[in-house]
């Protein structure tokens, strides 16, 4: 049975989340998941993380003791607008994923010149 | 006003689910421990045994593994992310600092050939199994063979019981 097919379970993996001058920074645990086989998605304001187990348990063994299922990563969370979601940063180490979380800066108020006919062109 | 909203369904529901399962893991591993890390799973193939253990955020050279008596003890330490103060955190559900973690392998593992491989913070030991003790057939002697069918005196079984090496041989060595 093909493992898409096979019914894989999934887990909220544990996460940390703190804050930075520039933002927030997201760590989750995703022991046995690659750079190859982890996701985010961005879609609107909610950040999906998924991950893909590189293991795979094989089909002759008996479980004698078991105290974590094996099984995929998958955990969500919606993001206010405050976050600049074009620079958001990931990076994956040691089954350890870590997302960079960077505050959208607030537009400087700006002043607007007001132009007269006194201060206008021309004049020396 | 909190950046990050918790207040989905799906979420909530997923957490407090989560939160069972641990409660449901942790009585059935530990009373003493409330938290057990890294946690463990064994399972048992014809030929071995096979042990995951989850322990994300270290490093393979900071990993040690050491086997003695039918112990096997995995040690370690997860650090904290650098200089992030306590009130910086909005959210901690990870484990940090040292650990240690000990636990009996099963009977009839062969210690010296154990296999250990660590990718990504999953740790995957195979244990083989010790080869069961092929049924040995343990000859038995009956006094000297040159006696022949010739009737045993209880003198001569007296003398070759005194000389183990002469007379009964040694079973081990034969084939």
């Amino acid at each position: 049975m093909s493992r898409e097919a096979a019914a894989i379970p999934v887990v909220t993996p544990p996460i940390d989340i703190f804050e930075e001058a520039e933002g927030l920074v997201l760590v989750a645990d995703l022991p046995g998941v690659s750079g190859q086989t982890a996701e985010i998605q961005m879609e609107e304001s909610r950040l999906s993380l998924f991950g893909r187990l590189g293991f795979e348990i094989p089909s002759d063994a008996v479980p004698v003791h078991t105290e974590f299922a094996v099984a995929d990563f998958l955990r969500s969370f919606i993001l206010s607008e405050n976050i600049d979601h074009d620079r958001i940063d990931a990076k994956l180490a040691s089954g350890v994923l870590e997302i960079r979380l960077p505050r959208a800066e607030r537009p400087q108020p700006r002043r607007i010149q007001i132009t007269t006919p006194e201060s206008g062109d021309g004049m020396d | 006003m909190p950046i990050f909203r918790w207040g989905q369904a799906f979420e909530a529901f997923a957490d407090l689910e989560r939160e069972f399962d641990r409660l449901l893991q942790t009585a059935a591993a530990s009373a003493r421990v409330g938290r057990l890390f890294p946690p463990i799973n064994l399972y048992e193939q014809p030929n071995q045994f096979l042990l995951l253990a989850q322990i994300p955020g270290v490093t393979a050279e900071a990993l040690d593994i050491q086997v003695a008596d039918r112990q096997l003890t995995l040690r370690g330490e997860r650090v904290a992310p650098d200089g992030v103060a306590e009130t910086q955190f909005r959210r901690r559900e990870r484990l940090g600092g040292p650990w240690e973690r000990t636990v009996a392998l099963p009977d009839r593992v062969d210690e010296d050939g154990i296999a250990a491989e660590f990718d990504n913070g999953l740790l995957v030991l195979r244990l083989p199994k010790t080869k069961p003790s092929v049924g040995r057939q343990i000859a038995v002697s009956e006094g000297s063979d040159t006696l022949g069918s010739r009737p045993v005196s209880s003198q001569k079984l007296l003398a070759s019981r005194s000389q183990p090496g002469s007379a009964t041989g040694t079973p081990e060595d034969q084939p």
